[in-house]
């Protein structure tokens, strides 16, 4: 058995040298000994890569690159397709971890001057990786076709506007049309899912091959080949298989653990990972109150909206803000030739060199918190003075890297690192430069429900009894002229234990069937004669808002006789929806008003329900509201469980083995 | 390095261990990748059972409705057909027990319907050789179908397979197997459901 199998692969061998790979590679890839865990992010990256790939190629079974149906698409597989709800969140997870660990990996970078001769085209080829990365993420955020995906697009193409002469013309020409619309969408679908990919796999493959070539860099900056036993072997390298694979499993066991639990119990991860306006369809003619990009572009979009002079000419502050973020990036391309320091290593470089870089990085941070937040004169002063520190960084990296002192490196490794007091020092030091700049800025920018507090919410998938009647008040109070258009009847009826003759008799219109979404009739052109607009679709409300957003609404309407349904609401400032609880809750008059919207109600007269029975009912209605918005929510946080206790367990498998395998190794 | 402190068997052992909780863990992870291949919910509510009122079907006419993307055939059989297809010369028919047709087990082997409701026929209306719809021809010595010989059926026109009055495929004909019978119960006397197991 055996001997057919080392046969075949001898045979193999003679025609594809797949041995010589294999020891090119692992088995003979000498890596140096003290690599430490800043070394684990290249090996994430590669795992987040073939994430992203297997998962979006699963993706695009079922999504449907056209603008009517891209949104409707996504919820599809979202509630529809099994398991599309998990395909689809290790996908949207997967690109934010993937700029998490590329982030680190280029700091590890510039810590241990990674980037310095002879590993130039490592670095270039990297940057060029980070370059189609984000590319390949923006494309891929427009096509949900949500509205941070529309205007997201608007923005970002609308930035090649800026470009003299040949700006506007450029912009449509990359549309496609007159506006984003799905000409553009589908051009963006095609180069996110087949044309960039390539490009990314292609710069990889040169990445790691140039990587192997030289040698894997190390924390102290020393050429490990210096040092060679009688067989050429390095003398502080050691065989990256099985030695960094069991290393790096471990490693990898901690990431999934994060990853996971990320995927499992936190999807949205607070707006971060996926933006709420973007639970709401594309619409060309109404922008969202607050755009921002996703965090891993914020501190470039930051820089761009820092600048604000205006040169005159064709150096308008637009296209000086679009000079601006592109130098930003490219600037990073020529740190190999920037620093100019003898030494590679942070731990031999001066303390100018030590308090820059851990400068440089919070000061990276702060950009993204800024990018992400409404601009008030504060934050925009702050982002000017981060935008001069960023280049500052660069332009004074030649200067103090060749003056300052260095002091020399040891021949050959070491396995201990910086002091602790000095790692600690930094570590401090990092946090004050990133938590003091944004704590002075951070008030400002409005509250989340409009002109009064938001009233906790907290969901509750277990409590049939509030779902069911929420539902009751869903179809009965909302669906006169709200439809539920992602969501079946059948779904809400099983994960509801509604029995389904009950649903079919008492909740559906008569010509719908079980398995139909739950659409409504309303003509559009009467909605807008009705309400001044088409009543918006309620599936995905809580996603978009939030719960406490809805809850408190629901809550907070008040005679308002220039209305003309005689209501207005302090949570949405003149809406055109009226008081459809009236009957219950009665009405509250406004005690106080700030620019015609109340901040303060009084209590409500002349309802039917009491304060607590209407809360009940308020809470019941939003608690099924947040179960609409995410029906697998629950089954979501059960399976998280068992992955999590499952990825326990291999952890502690892997630092057995890896333990097992480097007591040895000195 | 040196090779021989090296504890070989736990290595061994450890190396296993990680590699069948690897391989499990592989093997969760297509889960979601296998399963998303099954039919969607959306699939599942367009391919949900149809409720058809038969109440104006006439005795000896056929109706086709739509089960899944594909033709069903209801049959009203008159008294006549049915005492025809008792006396059948079986010798003429491949499977004249339906022993190796696709049908419910509430299916009785000869009538080809539900006791009780003989007069009453549902086919998949997909000829059982290449998929081609066959056309019903109840004219009995239709002289295209081989004149007195002809007790009437079904007729494929694609490759000329012959079915009797309960979906029975003739001897001689390329068909391999009786007409599919689908799934289906009576509501009513005037109403069936094709696509849901009759209850037993």
């Amino acid at each position: 058995m055996t001997g057919i199998f080392t046969g075949f692969i001898d045979w193999i061998d003679a025609r594809l040298p797949i041995r010589r790979a294999w020891d090119t590679h692992l088995g003979k890839y000498y890596a140096p000994k003290n690599f430490n865990f800043w070394y684990f992010f290249g090996v994430f990256a590669l795992f987040v890569l073939i994430n992203q790939l297997i998962t979006g190629i699963w993706l695009t079974m079922n999504y449907v690159p056209s603008a009517a149906d891209a949104f409707g698409s996504v919820e599809y597989i979202m509630r529809d397709v099994p398991y599309g709800w998990l395909l689809r969140y290790l996908h949207s997870t997967g690109a934010s971890a993937f700029f998490v660990v590329i982030y680190l990996h280029m700091f590890r970078g510039l810590m241990y001057g990674s980037y310095k001769a002879p590993r130039e085209l490592i670095w270039i080829f990297g940057m060029f990786i980070y370059l189609a990365l984000m590319a390949e993420a923006f494309l891929g955020y427009v096509l949900p076709w949500g509205q941070m995906s529309y205007w997201g697009a608007q923005v970002i193409v609308n930035l090649f506007g800026a470009i003299p002469y040949v700006g506007e013309d450029l912009v449509q020409w990359i549309r496609g049309d007159y506006l984003i619309s799905g000409a553009t969408l589908n051009r963006f679908f095609a180069l996110h899912v087949v044309a960039l990919p390539i490009v990314i796999l292609a710069l990889v493959f040169l990445h790691i091959l140039a990587l192997h070539e030289i040698g894997s860099n190390n924390p102290d900056g020393v050429e490990i080949k210096k040092y060679k036993d009688e067989n050429g072997v390095p003398l502080d390298g050691i065989r990256f298989h099985p030695y960094y694979t069991v290393h790096d499993l471990v490693g990898l066991s901690v990431f999934l653990i994060i990853f996971l639990g990320i995927v499992f119990f936190a999807p949205e991860l607070n707006g971060y990972f996926l933006e709420h306006a973007n639970f709401e369809e594309a619409n060309n003619l109404k922008t969202p109150e607050h755009i921002a990009p996703v965090w891993y572009f914020t501190p470039f979009y930051a820089i761009l909206r820092a600048v604000t002079i205006d040169l005159g000419g064709v150096f308008t502050s637009k296209f000086m803000g679009f000079i601006a973020m592109i130098s930003a990036i490219v600037v990073l391309f020529f740190l190999p030739w920037l620093d100019r320091s003898p030494v590679r290593s942070i731990r031999y470089k001066g303390l100018i060199s030590k308090i820059a870089l851990i400068t440089f990085a919070a000061n990276f941070v702060v950009l993204g918190w800024l990018g992400l937040k409404a601009p008030t004169p504060g934050r925009t002063f702050l982002s000017q003075l981060c935008t001069v520190l960023y280049f500052a960084f660069f332009i004074g990296l030649p200067f103090w890297s060749r003056l300052e002192k260095t002091t020399t490196p040891p021949d050959r490794i070491r396995m201990k690192g910086l002091p602790r007091r000095q790692v600690l020092a930094g570590l401090a030091l990092f946090l004050a430069l990133v938590i003091l700049p944004i704590t002075a800025v951070a008030a400002g920018g409005g509250g989340k429900c409009g002109a009064v507090p938001c009233d906790t919410f907290e969901a509750d998938y277990d409590d049939k009894a509030s779902l069911q009647a929420g539902a009751r008040t869903f179809v009965n109070y909302c669906m006169g002229c709200h439809s539920a258009k992602y969501m079946r009847w059948e779904r809400m009826a099983e994960d509801l234990d509604i029995p389904r003759d009950l649903v079919m008799d008492n909740m559906m219109f008569t010509d719908q069937k079980i398995g139909d979404l739950m659409y409504i009739s309303m003509d559009k052109a009467d909605a807008k004669r009705w309400f001044g607009a088409m009543p918006p679709d309620l599936t995905l409300e809580t996603r978009a808002r939030s719960p406490e957003w809805v809850l408190t609404f629901l809550r907070s309407y008040y005679l308002d006789a220039e209305r003309p349904t005689g209501v207005n609401n302090s949570v949405f400032a003149n809406v055109g929806m009226p008081h459809v609880f009236m009957h219950e809750q009665g009405v509250a008059k406004c005690n106080e008003a700030t620019d015609d919207i109340c901040t303060d109600l009084s209590a409500p007269l002349g309802g039917e329900l009491n304060e607590a029975e209407f809360e009940k009912v308020t809470y019941d209605l939003t608690n099924f509201l947040t179960y609409m918005a995410e029906p697998v929510a629950k089954k979501r946080q059960t399976i998280g469980v068992y992955v999590i206790l499952f990825l326990l367990i291999l952890l502690a498998l892997t630092w057995l083995l890896n333990r097992e395998y480097w007591k040895e190794v000195h | 390095m040196a090779d021989e402190i090296v504890n070989q068997g736990r290595r061994r052992v450890l190396t296993t261990l990680t590699s069948v909780a690897g391989a499990a863990g592989v093997v969760g992870a297509a889960v979601p990748f296998i399963g998303s291949w099954q039919p969607s919910a959306k699939a599942k509510a367009a391919g949900a059972p149809v409720e058809v009122n038969i109440s104006k079907l006439e005795p000896g006419a056929m109706v086709t409705v739509e089960w899944r993307g594909k033709p069903v055939y209801i049959v009203r059989r008159t008294q006549e057909i049915l005492a025809m297809l008792r006396d059948f010369d079986m010798d003429k028919l491949q499977d004249p027990e339906s022993t190796n047709a696709v049908q419910p087990g509430y299916i009785q082997a000869d009538l080809r319907a539900i006791e009780g409701s003989e007069e009453i026929l549902v086919l998949l209306g997909l000829c059982t050789h290449l998929g081609c719809a066959p056309s019903y021809r109840p004219d009995v010595g239709a002289e295209d179908l081989g004149g007195e010989n002809w007790l009437g059926g079904f007729f494929c026109r694609c490759h000329g397979s012959k079915f009797d009055m309960a979906g029975r495929v003739y001897k001689g004909v390329p068909a391999p197997t009786n007409l599919e019978i689908p799934p289906y119960r009576f509501v009513s006397d005037s109403s069936i459901v094709i696509g849901e197991d009759q209850e037993a």
